[in-house]
């Protein structure tokens, strides 16, 4: 009698939440944290395709924990020691301290081979997932006013990962990312003007010096991750502060957002996700091997492997470098290297800088300054969804042209056939592509319901033996019965028996 | 006595310091006056260059063939010194087969003329060595079962090593040739300077981790992963088709390190992070990143999210 | 022991019979059931984990145990939150973020008359704060950028290569004209640089020797290819990757990075592929002793082109 009582007197002491509501209150007293009570009912729309940004999101994550891992055990340093680990076909060999560390985490600490390998297909996927969602973001003409900051702010992460994703492919200073440190400096050496005086400033004198590994590690650790997690940050503010767009359909209009609930639905929800992004990288990194740099061997400047690409996202590059005719010309006594400079400086900008000014050009040409909440079906606009398809055609073809040889190789047909054919593709596919797209986009548009989900025929034979194909009847389950969309409430009342007064709770004292 | 010994002693010495002090001076001299290039360059057509000590690693005979690379970590043995059969056995039996398998195309003397007289578009044989022709025939490439194509293709062998070996011994006994079969025990191979060696001498073509590609104008280089280690000596030595010759380049040590590296390692190579994706590198990567990575993700996101 | 609390309010709510309150699962049970089980299998994956991380077991192993571990929890939190949480759906009202036209103009009025009228009122204190900074700007530069690293002087346009510099392998082993037999090929650089990074990177030379017949005499170069020994910067003219790959028969160098393809015979021209220079060759000589010797360092930069490459 006397506990029940003391349990129940602390309760009230506590007020109607007992501890954990105290325990709001005081934080509330301090920093006024119930005013984010606003942010837990932040509606989230359910469709699937808004989930692509988070795989980048969560990858991020991953890419952060594991590559604390990796800067606790990587020596930046390109000072030349002998190998004497427990790998033996590198036992003896000269190797730099950066190689040797980075041998070592993979087979001398415990779970560091799982790390690095998590690290780069976190990599694989950041990248991956960033193109995706901004395909996503692009062909919904999601990045239309308001959102243009946001969509420069996703333009801007992608081109810092793909150069974090370099940078860091280069730290272990294995025979493969040696030979594309070196594809880099020469690129550096392109910059019209000053690019032998840039190349010697980077590297802190001619190809390799003794610098550019810890500079390296410096940047790819510290000093883009850094700007990048500021940038998803802001990202993430003007996501909230702009709210989701959506897609149209019953009870969603421009002024209003359909979904679940920030607090708990979505929150369980993505974080599950996290675990599921977690989790496939973990299990890719444990049945599939990547960038197996004991196989390569130590980088040294006069040794070089065939067959040899960057990863995925650096392909387009490569490609358009393998295929770019060798234009160069004599100015006033001086070399211009166009084979370098267009295809690595020149196009990139051009690809990037589409992407960058699309917003404006799409205002400047439609005239349409309007704000739009709600997404365009790609269909419903030919135009746009066509050129997006032609620009990423050009990237996917130049991607292909980063493994000519491989190709011949796979074919049996000449190396040399094969770059000529990848030089008449790069000119006409995404011209192809513009246009069949383009086409499809139009007929579908002016298709009644095309988007709606089709009844399946139902084939039958009459008795004179002639089938005919009738529209089957819609199934009730088939019917997407939605409720039209409701506030979130703050609580659920339990005590169904008094129906009015539901939204109130009241506590015995 | 003593006395008489260390004196002979001190003048051997002396004779050796001597020696070493003009062979000095005669290096300076020799920088000096040959800064005319037109004077030197016009010496050492390939032949040994006499009075010379240690000027080449290689060992050539009188004709100028080479017989030894450096020292004997690898063996050159003749065709009957494999088989145990003598010379006179091997040559009947190789002219047989050779008639029967590869006259059609290099000609009945092997050197590449045909019977109607008329130089084939095929190549001679005389002068290859027995090394050579081993090569060609235990990699199953010769005899061709396609002669339109540009590189032979490695494929079962039609004979067997002692009909190879055989054939071989019957074209050298037309014309005598280097270098012979090579035996090597890869065992004493030292695997990380044979690492070395190998990216710096054959991953420009064969790839760092051995699986081949394709070179200029439908040419390619093979995979090494089903070569025995015979025949990557063979190889080195004699540079079948578009390989580069590899003789003073490389002594027969750096040999047997290479070789016991492919053998070893490239044939086995060490997989501790899970399947080795074919040791294609970034592209294999990249394709299992987005198909797999990204795209198993998507698929999770479909799942998560709602499809309307 | 009496304290007054206030009635909690709720800015809306609904009775957890609404339909909007359901779970989207037609048995939530045994949904329950199942995210139950899920849930177990990632906590025993966990326990797997770190008891194999415990024994040491193959990287695999510890991929397999937390990588489960992730993907049970991951389908157990998901499958909850979609399956046994209010199904919905739910909205929020979305407020224009357009301000009203008075806070604009207040705004406006702040940053244009209270900034800009103590700006306009001394020109000059706001002429020489802009001058300032700018002046920052550009000398921060300087610290930024020329710290860095030295100027370029003739680094790019020379290497070890000098009159006499004798040709050694990678093992520092003299090439004597003896060694090679024709379509011999190997990597040299000038005896002293072949252990240095930098000699490394700019020096190396891949020597081929070539039947005499083959090799076709170029105007000037007469003399820089005896016994049919010729040497070319192994630096591609394209993007300076080794150019290591020699095709005997067809005698083409070719890149390994991009497939720039390079005619030995006629000066190393180039024959296919995005390089546009021959590679710079480097003349030889055989001295007394016969051994290969360079006459002279390369007569033109060696690698790619550059922009301020005359």
């Amino acid at each position: 009698m006397t506990a029940l009582t003391t349990k129940r007197t602390k309760k009230a002491a506590y007020g109607p939440y007992g501890k954990l509501g105290h325990a709001l209150n005081e934080l509330d007293d301090r920093i006024g944290a119930a005013k984010a009570r606003n942010f837990l009912d932040k509606v989230f729309p359910d469709h699937w395709s808004f989930m692509l940004g988070e795989i980048a999101l969560y990858s991020f994550i991953i890419l952060l924990a594991t590559g604390v891992f990796l800067t606790l055990y990587y020596v930046p340093s390109m000072e030349h020691v002998t190998y004497n680990g427990s790998y033996a076909p590198l036992q003896g060999q000269r190797v730099t301290q950066a190689f040797a560390s980075s041998i070592d985490l993979s087979f001398s600490v415990r779970g560091g081979l799982l790390m690095r390998q998590m690290h780069h297909w976190a990599c694989d996927i950041f990248v991956g997932a960033i193109v995706v969602h901004m395909a996503r973001v692009f062909f919904t003409g999601a990045f239309r006013k308001p959102r243009e900051l946001n969509w420069s702010i996703g333009n801007t992460l992608l081109t810092l990962a793909i150069v974090n994703g370099f940078l860091g492919y280069s730290l272990p200073d294995d025979l493969v990312s040696g030979t594309g440190i070196r594809i880099a400096y020469s690129i550096l050496l392109a910059v019209p003007g000053v690019g032998s005086y840039l190349a010697f400033w980077i590297f802190g004198g001619n190809f390799p010096g003794t610098l550019i590994l810890s500079r390296f590690l410096i940047l790819h650790a510290l000093v883009i991750p850094g700007i990048i997690l500021a940038m998803v940050g802001a990202h993430l503010f003007l996501l909230v502060r702009q709210k989701h767009t959506q897609f149209p359909g019953p009870g969603r209009t421009e002024n209003n957002v359909v979904g679940s609930p920030m607090f708990p639905v979505f929150m369980g929800k993505t974080t599950g996700f996290l675990f599921l992004v977690a989790g496939v990288t973990t299990l890719l990194s444990a049945f599939a091997q990547i960038n197996p740099i004991w196989l390569f061997g130590p980088y040294d400047a006069a040794k070089i492997s065939y067959a040899v690409q960057p990863d995925f996202y650096m392909g387009f590059l490569d490609g358009a470098l393998r295929i770019w005719p060798s234009w160069e010309t004599r100015l006033f006594g001086h070399n211009i290297p166009w084979e370098v400079t267009i295809p690595a400086l020149i196009l990139p900008g051009i690809i990037f800088g589409l992407a960058y000014a699309w917003p404006a050009l799409e205002r400047k040409i439609t005239g349409d300054n309007e704000i739009h909440n709600l997404l365009d079906r790609p269909k419903d606009v030919p135009f746009r969804t066509a050129s997006g398809a032609a620009v990423l055609a050009l990237t996917v073809v130049l991607f292909i042209a980063s493994s000519t040889d491989v190709i011949a190789n796979f074919l049996h047909i000449s190396l040399n056939t094969i770059l000529v054919v990848m030089r008449v593709l790069t000119i006409i596919v995404p011209p192809i592509v513009f246009y069949v797209t383009l086409k499809i986009c139009q007929e579908l548009r002016d298709v009644e319901n095309s988007s709606r989900r089709k009844t399946p025929n139902m084939v039958s034979r009459t008795a004179e033996g002639e089938y005919v194909a009738v529209p089957a009847p819609h199934h009730e389950d088939d019917q997407h019965h939605e409720e039209s969309p409701i506030q979130v409430p703050s609580f659920i009342d339990e005590s169904s028996d008094d129906g009015g007064s539901s939204g109130t709770r009241t506590v015995d004292r | 006595m003593s006395l008489r010994f260390s004196l002979r002693r001190i003048a051997a010495l002396a004779v050796i310091g001597l020696l070493a002090l003009l062979s000095v001076l005669s290096t300076v001299a020799s920088a000096d006056s040959d800064t005319d290039p037109m004077l030197t360059s016009s010496m050492g057509s390939g032949q040994p260059n006499s009075g010379q000590p240690n000027s080449s690693i290689v060992t050539r005979d009188k004709n100028g063939n080479i017989v030894q690379y450096g020292n004997d970590a690898i063996l050159y043995k003749s065709p009957s010194q494999l088989t145990g059969k003598s010379a006179e056995q091997l040559r009947l039996l190789g002219e047989a087969l050779y008639m029967q398998n590869c006259a059609s195309c290099h000609g009945t003397k092997a050197d590449g003329v045909l019977d109607s007289g008329t130089t084939g578009s095929f190549p001679s044989l005389i002068g290859l060595g027995p090394a050579t022709i081993d090569f060609w025939i235990s990699t199953g490439r010769m005899p061709a079962a396609d002669t339109t194509l540009v590189q032979a293709n490695r494929k079962t062998p039609r004979l067997t090593r002692e009909q190879g070996l055989a054939i071989a011994e019957w074209v050298n006994s037309l014309s005598p040739a280097y270098p012979l079969v090579p035996e090597v025990n890869t065992t004493d191979g030292n695997s990380a300077e044979g690492f070395s060696l190998y990216a710096l001498n054959c991953a420009a073509c064969h790839t760092i981790t051995g699986g081949g590609n394709a070179l200029a104008y439908g040419t390619y280089a093979p995979s090494l992963h089903s070569a025995s280690a015979t025949e990557v000596v063979e190889a080195i030595r004699t540079g079948p088709g578009n390989m580069p010759n590899f003789s003073g380049s490389l002594s027969d040590e750096q040999v047997r390190d290479i070789t016991r590296y492919v053998t070893a390692n490239i044939q086995n190579p060490a997989n501790p992070g899970g399947l080795g994706l074919g040791g294609l590198g970034p592209v294999a990567e990249g394709f299992i990143g987005l198909a797999l990575g990204v795209g198993l993700l998507m698929l999770a996101a479909f799942w998560v999210g709602d499809r309307q | 022991m009496s304290t007054e609390h206030h009635t909690p309010v709720s800015l809306s709510s609904v009775k957890d019979t609404d339909p909007h309150m359901q779970p989207a699962a037609k048995n939530p049970e045994k949904v329950e059931r199942r995210i139950a089980w899920t849930l177990v299998l990632g906590l025993v994956s966990f326990i797997g984990f770190g008891w194999t991380y415990w024994i040491d077991a193959a990287p695999w192993t510890l991929g397999a145990t937390l990588g489960a571990g992730f993907t049970f929890i991951g389908v157990g939190m998901v499958a909850w939150g979609k399956y046994l949480m209010p199904k919905g759906p739910f909205v929020e009202e979305r407020h224009p973020l357009r301000s009203s036209d008075e806070e604009r103009d207040a705004f406006a009025s702040v940053i244009a008359n209270r900034g800009g009228s103590v700006v306009k009122r001394r020109p000059l204190l706001g002429a020489l704060l802009g001058g300032g900074m700018g002046v920052f700007g550009v000398v921060a530069l300087f610290p930024l950028l020329r710290s860095l690293g030295p100027l370029p002087k003739k680094t790019l346009t020379h290497t070890d290569w000098k009159k006499g510099s004798y040709l050694v392998t990678q093992d520092g082993r003299r090439v004597h004209v003896d060694d090679f037999i024709v379509n011999e090929v190997a990597t040299v650089f000038p005896e002293g640089f072949q252990d240095t990074e930098n000699g490394q990177a700019v020096d190396q030379t891949i020597v081929i020797r070539l039947d005499t017949e083959d090799y076709v005499t170029m105007k000037g170069r007469e003399t820089w290819a005896p016994a049919g020994y010729v040497a070319y910067s192994k630096l591609c003219s394209h993007l300076g990757c080794p150019v290591g790959l020699y095709e005997q028969s067809l005698q083409l160098l070719v890149c390994p990075c991009h497939q720039s393809m390079f005619d030995v015979t006629v000066g190393a021209m180039p024959n296919f592929g995005p390089a546009p220079r021959p590679l710079p060759q480097l003349p030889l000589y055989i001295d007394r002793d016969g051994y290969l010797r360079s006459q002279s360092d390369y007569n033109e930069p060696v690698g790619p082109g550059y922009w301020e490459r005359s």
